[in-house]
C-alpha cells in the first residue's frame, strides 16, 4: 500500500508549477505559521493548507496529516498542560506529582499549547500537500548542480526508503506465516535482517546508478527549465501571503496573550491577514476547471480538465 | 564517411577473448576461459542452469564486473570497440544498455518520465534532444501513457518496461537482459520477447538474452551461446543448439524439441510454428484431430512413459488421513486493496474449494489476484465480505524464501523435535549446522517451507493446505523437477498443495488441476489437461503445437504423434 504522502503525478496546477514556485508558495504558509501565534492567523493558515490540498488532489495525504497533527496538537496541549504551572484561570488541581511537583492545570498554559500544536499541525499539513504535489524528481534535478554529492544522497533515500518500508513489510508478514514450533522472530533478528536487505538493496541500486552514468566526469546537462504558466500565480500568492505576514506582524496583528490571562487580538489587521492568507488556500484551483461549464464537471480528470503545459526552454 | 561506415560493420557489438573471472573471496572460477563475439544487430539467447555464470558474463559485458563486483579478472572485453577493463560502466553506459532480473532495484528516479531521461541527462545531452529521445523510446516500448506515472504505481511488467527504456534510451548497439521474463506473466513474457526482436530488426540493436525459459524465446533468436559451470559450452545456431542440447543437457531441451525427440522426428523445431511447419511436413494430419479419439483429460493421463530425466515422482498413494477431506473452501471471497488514492476490488466473489492431497496451480496475469488469494487464505488480509475456512491449518511460503531467513544457523531457525521432523519433511536434515546463507537457492526455499510447515504437523500429519507463490522465479528446470517431486510429495502425504505460478510448463508437470484466475474472479477452473490446452497463452508449448484437447505434455504428445505413425 503506498504512503499517502508519497507523491502522485496529477493533473493540476500545483503540480504542473516548478519545485521554486511551489516551494515559495507552501513555504510563505509554513513562515506565517512560525511568526504568529495567533489562533485566528493560525487557523487561517492551516484552512489555507488544507484547502490548497484538496484542491490540488491530495485528500488523503491532507487526512493523514490532519490525523497525526491533531494527535501532536493534543499531545502538546496535554504536556504543556502538565508541565506549565502559569495563568490565572485554574482548571483543575492534580496534586502532587513525581517530578513535576504540585500540577495545576490552567486554562492560559491549555491555550498555550493548543498554539504550539496548532502551529505543529499546519506545517504537518504543509509539508504533506508538499510531499503529495511536487516532483521530488524535479527538486532533486534542480538541487543536483548546486550539491551533486547531496541530491545523490537524497536520490538514494528517495528510492530507498520505500523499497525498505515493503521489505519491511513482506519480513513481518513471513515473520506471521512461521509455523508455531519454528524459532519466534523477535524485532533485533528482524530489524537486522532488514538492515542486510537494504544494504543489498542500496548495493543494486548503486550498480544501477553506476550503469546509468551517476559517476560520470562529464559536464552536466545544461537544464531544461520547466516552467509552468502557474509558476507566476504561485510566486504571487506567496509573495503576498509574505508581504501580509510581515506588514501585519509589524503593525500588531498578531496580537495575542496567553498568560497571566488569555488575551486574542481580533483587529482590523489581524482579520486583514487571516483574510489574505485564507484566500491564499484557493491558489491551486485550476482555471480550466473553474470556467468550465457544470455539466462537463465531475468527468474524469483526463478528458475534462487539460493538464498543465509546461513549456521547456533550453 | 565510406571508411567509417565500413569500420562500424567490422566493429563486433561485443568481443570477448580468453576471459577468466573470480569474485572476491570466491572459491572456483565464476567464468573459465570465455572467448566470444556477437556481430552488429545479432539476437543472441544465453541458455544454461542455475549458477552456470550467464549473469556474471552479463556483467562483465558491462563493466559491472570487475569494476563494481572487484574480483580477479583476466582476458579482454571489448563493447564496440572500447575497452571494458580499462573503462568503468558509466563510459559503457552510452554503448551498452543491461537490464537485471528485478526490475525493483532499477529504477531510481520517482517519475517514469525522469527515470527514462536520467542517462541522457547525466550524459549531458541538450534538452531538446533529450525530450526527442524520451518520446521516440517510449513509443518504442509502448509506454508514453506511462511517463506522467510515479514508478511505485506500475506494475511488475511495466516496471521491467520502465527499466528497458532506460537501458535503451542512450541508443546502445548492445543490450543485455538477465532473465527479463522470470517475473512476467505468459502474456507479459511473450510480449516483451517480440517487443526485443522488433527492437533488433528496427534499429539494429545487438541484444543478448539470458533466460531460463528457452522456449519463450528461442524462435526468436539468431544464435544460442550455451554456459555450464562458467564455461562456454554450445555457440551455434537455435535448432543445432537443440540437437546439442538432446545430448548433452535434456534441461535444456523445449517442450516442443523433446516432443519431438520422444516421437523421433527431426529436425527438432526451435518454436511452434516452426514446429508446425514440420509435423506438416511429415504427413501429420493436423490440429484438432487426435488419432483413435486418445484425449487425456482427468486426474492422470499417462500415455508413453515419461523418461527418466522427466519423470516426477509424486510419492504413490496419498496416506490415509484422520481429518475431513476438504483442506481450504473460500465463499463469495471480496477482497479490497488500496493502491494509492483508490481501493480497489481485487477479489470478487471467489468460491473455491480444495481437498487434500490436490494438485492445484493458480494462474493468471500479473495483478490477477493469485497472491491475494494465497495472503487472505493464509490470514495476512481481511476480506470485506465472504468467509474463508482453513480447516486444518495452512502453511504459506510467500515469493522471498529469503524473508523466512534471520538466524545464522539452519537449527537455530528450527531448534526442537518439531523443528528437526519439518527439516526432514524437506530432506533438509543433513544442513542442521549450515548457515543458510551457504545454501543454494533451492535448499533456501526448502528452509523456507520447513519453518511455514513447523509444528503444524500434528502427529506427523501435514497442514490441510500447503501453499507456494510463484516458486519457480529464476530457476532452471531441474531444479523445478526437484520442486514439483517435493510439493507432490507432500500431496501424496495429504496436504492439498496450492501453487501460485506463471510457468505453464511447471503447472503442466506439477498440478492435476488448474484455477486461472482474471482481474479477481475465477474465469476456469478444472482438470489440467484440459485448461493448458484450451488456449493461446495460458498452454504449454506442447498444446500451442498440436492443438489437441487434453495434450500438455512432450509424453502425452509423444504418445498422440506415435500413435498415429502406428495407425
Amino acid at each position: 500500500m503506498r504512503s499517502p504522502f508519497a507523491y502522485t503525478s496529477r493533473p493540476g496546477p500545483l503540480q504542473a508549477a516548478s519545485p521554486g514556485a511551489a516551494v515559495t508558495y507552501l513555504g510563505s504558509l509554513v513562515v506565517v505559521s512560525f511568526l504568529y501565534s495567533n489562533p485566528l492567523v493560525l487557523g487561517t493558515a492551516g484552512a489555507a493548507a488544507i484547502l490548497a490540498g484538496l484542491l490540488a488532489g491530495a485528500g488523503r495525504a491532507v487526512r493523514a496529516a490532519l490525523w497525526m497533527g491533531l494527535t501532536l496538537a493534543l499531545l502538546i496541549v496535554a504536556v504543556n498542560a502538565l508541565v506549565v504551572d502559569r495563568g490565572e484561570t485554574v482548571l483543575a488541581r492534580l496534586g502532587e506529582w513525581p517530578l513535576l511537583g504540585q500540577v495545576a492545570v490552567t486554562a492560559e498554559a491549555v491555550a498555550a499549547g493548543a498554539v504550539l500544536g496548532l502551529r505543529a499541525a499546519v506545517v504537518l499539513v504543509v509539508f504533506a500537500v508538499y510531499s503529495a504535489c511536487v516532483d521530488p524528481d524535479r527538486v532533486l534535478r534542480s538541487l543536483r548542480p548546486l550539491a551533486g554529492r547531496s541530491a545523490l544522497t537524497a536520490t538514494l533515500v528517495s528510492r530507498l526508503v520505500p523499497l525498505a518500508a515493503a521489505d519491511g513489510a513482506r519480513l513481518r508478514d513471513a515473520a506471521r506465516l512461521r509455523g508455531p514450533a519454528a524459532a519466534p522472530v523477535g524485532r533485533a533478528p528482524l530489524a537486522r535482517r532488514l538492515l542486510a536487505g537494504s544494504l543489498d538493496r542500496a548495493v543494486d541500486v548503486a550498480a544501477t546508478l553506476e550503469l546509468r552514468g551517476y559517476a560520470l566526469d562529464t559536464p552536466r546537462a545544461p537544464r531544461a527549465r520547466a516552467r509552468s504558466r502557474y509558476d507566476r500565480r504561485f510566486y504571487v500568492v506567496g509573495a503576498g501571503i509574505l508581504a501580509a505576514g510581515i506588514a501585519g506582524k509589524l503593525s500588531g496583528a498578531d496580537a495575542f496573550d496567553f498568560y497571566p490571562a488569555i488575551e486574542i487580538g481580533a483587529g482590523p489587521a489581524t482579520l486583514a491577514v487571516a483574510l489574505v492568507v485564507l484566500l491564499a488556500g484557493f491558489a491551486p484551483l485550476s482555471s480550466r476547471l473553474a470556467t468550465y461549464p457544470r455539466y462537463m464537471r465531475g468527468k474524469s480528470p483526463s478528458s475534462t480538465v487539460a493538464r498543465p503545459l509546461e513549456r521547456t526552454h533550453a | 564517411m565510406p571508411e567509417l561506415a565500413t569500420s562500424a560493420r567490422i566493429i563486433p557489438a561485443l568481443s570477448i577473448e580468453e576471459l577468466t573471472y573470480s569474485y572476491p573471496h570466491g572459491e572456483r572460477g565464476a567464468l573459465r576461459d570465455v572467448s566470444l563475439q556477437l556481430g552488429a544487430g545479432e539476437l543472441v539467447l544465453l541458455a544454461g542452469r542455475s549458477a552456470s555464470g550467464k549473469s556474471t558474463l552479463l556483467r562483465a559485458a558491462c563493466g559491472l564486473v570487475p569494476h563494481f563486483h572487484g574480483g580477479h579478472i583476466e582476458g579482454s572485453v571489448q563493447v564496440a570497440g572500447v575497452d571494458a577493463l580499462a573503462t568503468g560502466p558509466g563510459e559503457l553506459a552510452a554503448a551498452v544498455g543491461y537490464l537485471a532480473q528485478d526490475p525493483e532495484t532499477q529504477v531510481i528516479s520517482t517519475t517514469v518520465a525522469a527515470e527514462v531521461e536520467l542517462p541522457l541527462e547525466l550524459r549531458g545531452d541538450a534538452p531538446a534532444s533529450r525530450a526527442r529521445a524520451v518520446e521516440e523510446v517510449a513509443l518504442a516500448l509502448a509506454i508514453p501513457h506511462l511517463l506522467s506515472r510515479t514508478v511505485d504505481t506500475l506494475s511488475g511488467g511495466e516496471l521491467q518496461r520502465v527499466a528497458l527504456a532506460a537501458a535503451l534510451v542512450t541508443r546502445p548497439q548492445l543490450v543485455l537482459l538477465d532473465e527479463p521474463t522470470s517475473q512476467l506473466d505468459p502474456v507479459a513474457g511473450d510480449e516483451l520477447t517480440w517487443l526485443l526482436r522488433r527492437l533488433n530488426e528496427e534499429w539494429g540493436v545487438t541484444i543478448l538474452l539470458a533466460e531460463h525459459r528457452l522456449e519463450r524465446c528461442l524462435a526468436a533468436a539468431d544464435r544460442v551461446i550455451a554456459m555450464d559451470s562458467g564455461a562456454i559450452s554450445f555457440d551455434g545456431a537455435p535448432r543445432d543448439f537443440l540437437a546439442w542440447a538432446q545430448d548433452a543437457d535434456s534441461a535444456l531441451e523445449t517442450p516442443a524439441a523433446r516432443l519431438f525427440s520422444l516421437a523421433g522426428i527431426d529436425p527438432l523445431p526451435i518454436g511452434v510454428r516452426d514446429a508446425r511447419q514440420i509435423l506438416a511436413s511429415v504427413g501429420w494430419r493436423g490440429a484438432g484431430s487426435p488419432p483413435n479419439g486418445l484425449y487425456f483429460f482427468g486426474r492422470s493421463s499417462h500415455g508413453r512413459p515419461p523418461s527418466p530425466s522427466e519423470k516426477v515422482e509424486f510419492g504413490g498413494d496419498p496416506a490415509p488421513l484422520s481429518h475431513p477431506p476438504t483442506a481450504a473452501k473460500t465463499r463469495d471471497l471480496w477482497i479490497e486493496l488500496s493502491t494509492g488514492d483508490e481501493a480497489r476490488d481485487v477479489l470478487r466473489g471467489i468460491d473455491l474449494q480444495v481437498e487434500r492431497g490436490e494438485r492445484v496451480a493458480l494462474m493468471g496475469r500479473n495483478g490477477a489476484g493469485k497472491s491475494t488469494l494465497l495472503r487472505a487464505v493464509a490470514g495476512l488480509v481481511e476480506p470485506v465480505r465472504g468467509k474463508i475456512e482453513a480447516l486444518n491449518g495452512i502453511a504459506l511460503l510467500t515469493q522471498n524464501p529469503g524473508d523466512y531467513l534471520v538466524r545464522e544457523r539452519v537449527g537455530d531457525e528450527l531448534p526442537g523435535a518439531d523443528g528437526m521432523a519439518a527439516l526432514r519433511m524437506v530432506g533438509l536434515e543433513h544442513a542442521v549446522d549450515s548457515d543458510p546463507r551457504d545454501l543454494s537457492g533451492g535448499e533456501r526455499q526448502r528452509l523456507a517451507l520447513a519453518i511455514t510447515l513447523a509444528g503444524r504437523m500434528e502427529g506427523g500429519e501435514l497442514p490441510g493446505l500447503v501453499a507456494l507463490d510463484e516458486p519457480t522465479r529464476g530457476m532452471d528446470r531441474a531444479h523445478k523437477t526437484r520442486l514439483a517431486e517435493l510439493v507432490g510429495g507432500l500431496a501424496s502425504q495429504g496436504a492439498g498443495v496450492v501453487i501460485a505460478t506463471h510457468d505453464v510448463e511447471f503447472a503442466a508437470v506439477f498440478a492435476e488441476r488448474v484455477v486461472l484466475l482474471g482481474d479477481g474472479v475465477v474465469i476456469a477452473d478444472g482438470p489440467a489437461t484440459e485448461i493448458l490446452s484450451g488456449g493461446w497463452y495460458f498452454a504449454t508449448e506442447v498444446a500451442r503445437v498440436l492443438d489437441l484437447p487434453g495434450v500438455i505434455t512432450p509424453e502425452q504428445g509423444a504418445a498422440v504423434l506415435l500413435e498415429e505413425e502406428r495407425g
